[in-house]
C-alpha cells in the first residue's frame, strides 16, 4: 500500500497532485475542524440542556420549599404542572418528601415507581440518563432544603429528543457548511493549480522546444508596461529598449543612471530599488520562467557563436583531414604510451590496414615484433631525450625495394611537457631511383668520356698498325706471313671498328645532318633484315604512321639504331616468334615515337637499368660487344630523344592478331622518342583522335 | 519520514474520529409501569406556629433549631406548621392545629380573649428588652414639628393599620395627647414596611411618621439619619409572646416553658438557636401583662375580641 500510492502519486500531473493534495487537506482539516466543532457544539447543546434542566428544577426546588412547609399541595400540584405544561420536552415532574412519599407528580394513571429506585442524589454523574419508552430521558435530581434542612426532593425529565434534534440540525449545518468551504476551496485549489502549473506547462513546453532545438521560447508573460514606458526613457540604444521578451534586469549593458554597466546579477542590488523592478517583478516562477527565457536567449547566443567556431573548426579539420589523406606522407601521432592517436591515409594504404585498426594500438600490434621493438627503443629515445630524429630506412616490397625518409619529433605540450611522438614519413624509392640514374648517366658520361679519349687514343697507332699491315700485305709475298697479315688486319680492323663504336658513343664520330624520312630508313632496314630473320621463322610486322614528317639527323646512324634493334630482338626470339615494328606521331607534344617489340625472352627487371651500360650484355661471350645498345642510347641522345625499354611490353605495342610461337616469351618493347623539328606544324593526331602514348 | 508522517495521520484520524461519538451510558426505566401510590400519614406530634410575620421559609430558617431544641428537651413530637395570613393563624390556633402560638401582643390577646390562650414566656429581643415602643419620626429641618402638638393637620405615614409599634402605640400615644385620627390632614400606611416610613419621611413626602424603636439602625447604611429627628416616644408595652393552647396539659406546658427558660444566649450551643430566631432569650409571663394592650385597644377603637 505504502509503496503504492507513490507510485500513482508519481504518475499524476502536478495539477492534479496539487488539487487532490489540497482537497485532500480541506477535507481532512474541515472534517476534522467539522466534527471537533459539531462535537464541541453538541457537547455544548447538552450541557446547554442539561443546565436548563437543572435550572427548571432548582427553580422548581426553591419554589416548592414553601408549598412543602405549608403543606399546600395544590400547590405544589400548581407548580409543577406548570413546569411540565410550560416545555414541551419535559415529559414528567414529581416531588419527593424527605421521607420519600410522593407529594406530587405529572403522571396520570398511576406513578411509575421504578423512578423511584434510581437517581436518589448518589451518582456521581448529573443529570441521570434514562432509556424509556419515551427515547432518552435526563432525569434531574434537585433537593429541597431550606438551611440545612431537606425538606424534599424535585425529579424532572427532561426529553432528549429536542437535544438531539437541534444537535443533528446543527451537525447537518456543520456538515453543509465544511463541504460548502471544501467546494469553494477546491475551486480555489483548482484555480490556484491551474495559476501554478500553467505557468509550469509553459515553462515545460519552453523547455521541450529547448531540446527541439527551438530556443526562440517564450515562457515568461507579456508585461503591461516595459521599462521605457515606466521611466518614460528614449534612449533607444539601450539594449533593453524594445526587447519585450527580456527583463531589463536580465540584461547587460543597459543604460539606466543606476546600473553602471554592471551585468547580472552584480546590478541586483541597484535594480532592487527600481521603480520598474518593483513594478514588475513577479512571484518565484515568474522569475524562473523569465530566467528560463533569459537563458534559452543566452544559450542561443551561445549556441550560434559555437556553430560559427564549429563550422570553423570542422572547414579547418576538413581542410586538415584533406591535406593528411591528400598527402603522400606518412603522418602519425603517438601519445607518450605510443600508442596511435592519428595515422595517415597513405600511412593506412601503404600498410594495408583501416585507420581504426590502428588508432589506439602500439607498433607491437601492427608490425613485426623486431620491427615493433626496434621502433619502441627509438621512440622511447626520443620521448626522454627530447631530440627528433631524421634517418632513412629501406626495405623490400614485392614491387621493389622501397626507400622512406623518416622523421620523428617529440609534441610538446604547454603544461605536461612531451605528450607524445609526430612522425612523417615520406617514399623516397623514386628519388632513390632518379638518384640512382643520375649517377648512372654521370658514369656513362664518365665512361664514354674516357671510352671517347682512349678510343682517339687508339685510334691512331691503330691506323698505324692497319695501314703498315697494308703496306706489308702489299710487300710480301709468303702466303704464311700473308695469312697472319690478313689476320692483323681484319683484328685491326675489328679493333677499328670497336674504337669506331666507342667514339659514337661518346659522340665523338662525326654526325651527318640531313632531312631523314623515319618511315623510309625503317623500311630499308625491315628490308634488309627480313630475309635472313625470315630463316629463322621471324616474322617482322610494321605499322608506320603516313603523317611522320621528315626530321633532321643521320640518317645512317639512325640505321644503325633501328638494326641494333631489330638484331636484338632477333637475338631475344632466336627462333619462331614476330617483330612488331610500330611509328606514331605525337603532335601535340612535337614528338614521333618508334617503338620496336618483340616476343623474346625479355629482359629481367634488374636488368632494364643496365641494358644501355657499354660493354653489358647478356649474349654469350663473342656474341657481342655490348656497345650495341650503348650506340643506339648514343645516337638517339645526338638526336635529342630518348630511348627506353619496357619487359614485357604492354599489349598496344604488339601487333593485334599475330601467330603466337610455343616459346612465346614477355617479350620486349624499345621505345624510342624523337624530337620533331620546331619548325614543322603538325596537326594531325592519330587514327583513334587520341593522343600517342610513349 | 512519511512513515512518521503516516502515524501521526492515523493519531489525527483516531483522534478526530474518536470525538464523533457521545459516549453516555443510560439506565432503563419503564415509564409504563405504574401503579397507584398513597401518601402516608403523618405521626401527630404538637404543632409550633410562629405568626406569619414572614414568608414560610423565614419562619421556618428562624425557628425550626428551636423547635428541635424543644422537641429533644420534652421528649415531645413538635411540629412547625406555617399559616399562611394572621387570620389563618387565629383560625388554626381557634380549631386547634397549633399548639404553642409565637405571636405579637395583639393577636395574643385576641387568641386569648377568643380561644383562650394563654401566654407562656416572652422574648428579650436583640436589644434586651422584652418591651418595645413606637417612635414619632419628622424631618429634622422641619420646624413646623417639634411637640407631638404640632402634629396636628400633618400628614401622617404610618407602618400598617395592625402595625404595633408602627401605628397602634403612637396612636395611643396621640389619643393621650388629645389627637385624633382626624387631627391629622391624612393618615398614610407604607405598606407595613418600617423602612418605607422613614424614607417617605425623609423624603418630604410626609411630615411626620410612626416607626418601631430600633427601625431607624435598619436605614442607617441607606440614609443620613442624623436628618431624622425623634419627635416622641410612646410608652413601652410588652412584646412577642409565646401561648399555649388550653387543650394542653399543665405538665406539657411546664416542659416547654422550663424548656425555654433553661435557653441562654452566653451558651455557645443555644446562640445560633437564638441568632437564628433573631432574639436573645426568654422571660416567664403571664396573661396579665397584657393589660396595657387590652387598654390601648379601647383607646384606639381596636377589636381584640
Amino acid at each position: 500500500m505504502t509503496r503504492i500510492l507513490p507510485n500513482i502519486l508519481r504518475g499524476l500531473k502536478l495539477k492534479t497532485k496539487i488539487t487532490l493534495g489540497v482537497a485532500f487537506m480541506l477535507v481532512f482539516c474541515g472534517l476534522g475542524i467539522g466534527l471537533i466543532l459539531s462535537n464541541m457544539s453538541s457537547k455544548a447543546l447538552l450541557e446547554e440542556g442539561r443546565k436548563r434542566g437543572m435550572a427548571l428544577t432548582s427553580g422548581l426546588a426553591f419554589r416548592l420549599a414553601e408549598p412543602i412547609l405549608a403543606i399546600d399541595f395544590l400547590q405544589m400540584k400548581n407548580l409543577i404542572d406548570n413546569v411540565h405544561n410550560q416545555y414541551e420536552d419535559v415529559i414528567y415532574v414529581f416531588l419527593t418528601d424527605n421521607n420519600g412519599n410522593v407529594l406530587s407528580h405529572t403522571f396520570s394513571g398511576g406513578f411509575p415507581t421504578d423512578l423511584l429506585l434510581i437517581n436518589l442524589g448518589e451518582q456521581e454523574t448529573h443529570p441521570v440518563l434514562l432509556s424509556t419508552e419515551q427515547g432518552l430521558v435526563y432525569d434531574f435530581y434537585a433537593r429541597v432544603i431550606l438551611g440545612e434542612r431537606n425538606l424534599g426532593t424535585v425529579r424532572l425529565g427532561l426529553s432528549r429528543q429536542i437535544m438531539d434534534a437541534q444537535i443533528q440540525r446543527q451537525r447537518m449545518t456543520s456538515l453543509f457548511s465544511t463541504f460548502g468551504v471544501v467546494g469553494l476551496g477546491i475551486i480555489l485549489a483548482l484555480w490556484f493549480a491551474h495559476t501554478v502549473t500553467y505557468r509550469l506547462n509553459r515553462l515545460r513546453e519552453s523547455a521541450e522546444e529547448v531540446v527541439r532545438g527551438n530556443l526562440n521560447v517564450h515562457a515568461g508573460f507579456s508585461l503591461e508596461k516595459n521599462c521605457w514606458e515606466i521611466m518614460d526613457c528614449e534612449r533607444e540604444e539601450c539594449p533593453a529598449f524594445g526587447d519585450t521578451q527580456r527583463r531589463c534586469w536580465y540584461l547587460a549593458g543597459t543604460l539606466c543612471p543606476d546600473c553602471k554597466g554592471q551585468e547580472y546579477p552584480h546590478k541586483m542590488e541597484s535594480c532592487r530599488a527600481c521603480p520598474v523592478y518593483k513594478y514588475n517583478f513577479g512571484d518565484e516562477i515568474q522569475d524562473l520562467a523569465e530566467a528560463f527565457d533569459v537563458m534559452a536567449v543566452t544559450v542561443k547566443r551561445h549556441i550560434e557563436e559555437l556553430t560559427e567556431r564549429e563550422k570553423t573548426i570542422s572547414r579547418q579539420q576538413g581542410l586538415l583531414k584533406t591535406i593528411m589523406n591528400v598527402t603522400p606522407d606518412f603522418i602519425t601521432l603517438q601519445d607518450r604510451d605510443l600508442k596511435y592517436k592519428f595515422a595517415s591515409k597513405a600511412f593506412c594504404d601503404y600498410f594495408n590496414l583501416r585507420e581504426e585498426e590502428i588508432i589506439g594500438q602500439t607498433d607491437f600490434e601492427i608490425f613485426s615484433e623486431e620491427q615493433a621493438d626496434l621502433n619502441y627503443h627509438e621512440d622511447k629515445q626520443i620521448l626522454i631525450t627530447g631530440k627528433p630524429l631524421s634517418k632513412e630506412i629501406s626495405f623490400n616490397r614485392p614491387d621493389g625495394q622501397k626507400w622512406l625518409h623518416v622523421i620523428k619529433v617529440p609534441v610538446y605540450d604547454k603544461v605536461e611537457g612531451i605528450i607524445g611522438l609526430l612522425l612523417t614519413a615520406r617514399d623516397i624509392s623514386m628519388l632513390k631511383k632518379y638518384q640512382e640514374q643520375l649517377i648512372q648517366s654521370q658514369k656513362m658520361e664518365d665512361l664514354g668520356r674516357l671510352a671517347g679519349g682512349v678510343a682517339h687514343e687508339i685510334n691512331t697507332p691503330l691506323g698505324i698498325i692497319l695501314g703498315y699491315t697494308q703496306l706489308l700485305l702489299e710487300d710480301i709475298r709468303d702466303e704464311d706471313l700473308l695469312d697472319d697479315l690478313r689476320i692483323i688486319e681484319k683484328q685491326t680492323k675489328v679493333c677499328r671498328k670497336i674504337v669506331a663504336d666507342l667514339l659514337g658513343f661518346s659522340r665523338h664520330s662525326q654526325s651527318a645532318s640531313e632531312p631523314v624520312d623515319i618511315n623510309e630508313s625503317l623500311a630499308e632496314v625491315i628490308k634488309l633484315v627480313e630475309h635472313v630473320f625470315s630463316l629463322n621463322h621471324i616474322k617482322i610486322y610494321k605499322n608506320l604512321d603516313e603523317n611522320i614528317p621528315p626530321l633532321t639527323g643521320d640518317k645512317e646512324r639512325l640505321r644503325q639504331v633501328w638494326l641494333n634493334l631489330l638484331n636484338n630482338a632477333a637475338d631475344a626470339i632466336a627462333q619462331d616468334g614476330v617483330i612488331y615494328v610500330k611509328s606514331k606521331l605525337c603532335s601535340h607534344r612535337q614528338r614521333l615515337v618508334v617503338s620496336i617489340s618483340d616476343t623474346g625472352k625479355g629482359i629481367k627487371e634488374e636488368h632494364l637499368s643496365k641494358i644501355f651500360d657499354p660493354f653489358f650484355t647478356t649474349k654469350q661471350v663473342g656474341k657481342g660487344t655490348g656497345l650495341g645498345l650503348s650506340v643506339s642510347f648514343g645516337i638517339i641522345i645526338d638526336h635529342g630523344g630518348k630511348i627506353s625499354a619496357l619487359s614485357p611490353p604492354p599489349m598496344e605495342y604488339l601487333p593485334e592478331d599475330f601467330p603466337k610461337s610455343d616459346n612465346f616469351g614477355p617479350g620486349t618493347v624499345f621505345l624510342i622518342e624523337l624530337p620533331l623539328d620546331q619548325k614543322e606544324e603538325i596537326e594531325t593526331e592519330d587514327n583513334n583522335g587520341k593522343h600517342c602514348r610513349t | 519520514m512519511s512513515k512518521q508522517l503516516f502515524f501521526l495521520f492515523i493519531i489525527l484520524s483516531l483522534f478526530l474520529l474518536s470525538s464523533c461519538g457521545q459516549g453516555e451510558d443510560s439506565i432503563e426505566v419503564s415509564l409504563e409501569k405504574r401503579e397507584e401510590i398513597t401518601f402516608r400519614p403523618q405521626l401527630p406530634a404538637l404543632t409550633y406556629a410562629y405568626l406569619p410575620q414572614y414568608s414560610h421559609t423565614e419562619s421556618f430558617q428562624r425557628h425550626h433549631r428551636l423547635v428541635e431544641y424543644l422537641s429533644d428537651q420534652t421528649d415531645l413530637a413538635i411540629r412547625q406548621v406555617f399559616p399562611d395570613t394572621f387570620d389563618d393563624h387565629i383560625n388554626m390556633f381557634g380549631q386547634g392545629k397549633i399548639d404553642i402560638s409565637f405571636s405579637n401582643p395583639f393577636i395574643y390577646v385576641k387568641l386569648a380573649n377568643r380561644f383562650g390562650a394563654q401566654a407562656m414566656t416572652r422574648i428579650i429581643e436583640q436589644d434586651g428588652m422584652a418591651e418595645f415602643r413606637g417612635q414619632i419620626i419628622a424631618r429634622a429641618d422641619n420646624h413646623d414639628v417639634q411637640t407631638i402638638e404640632d402634629c396636628r393637620d400633618k400628614s401622617w405615614v404610618a407602618v400598617d393599620p395592625s402595625s404595633a409599634g408602627g401605628y397602634l402605640f403612637p396612636l395611643g400615644h396621640f389619643v393621650d395627647r388629645g389627637l385624633n385620627l382626624e387631627d391629622f390632614r391624612e393618615v398614610v400606611f407604607a405598606g407595613g414596611r418600617q423602612e418605607n416610613v422613614i424614607l417617605g419621611v425623609y423624603a418630604g413626602l410626609h411630615d411626620i411618621g410612626s416607626i418601631r424603636e430600633g427601625s431607624l439602625r435598619v436605614v442607617e447604611d441607606k440614609i443620613d439619619i442624623n436628618q431624622i429627628k425623634i419627635i416622641d416616644n410612646t410608652r413601652s408595652y410588652p412584646g412577642w409572646v409565646y401561648a399555649y393552647s388550653p387543650r394542653l396539659t399543665k405538665e406539657t406546658v411546664e416542659k416547654i416553658r422550663e424548656a425555654m427558660l433553661k435557653l441562654d444566649y452566653d451558651n455557645s450551643e443555644h446562640k445560633a438557636l437564638f441568632d437564628a430566631a433573631r432574639f436573645i432569650g426568654f422571660i416567664p409571663s403571664s396573661d396579665q401583662d397584657f393589660e396595657p394592650i387590652r387598654e390601648l385597644s379601647q383607646k384606639v377603637g381596636l377589636d381584640l375580641d
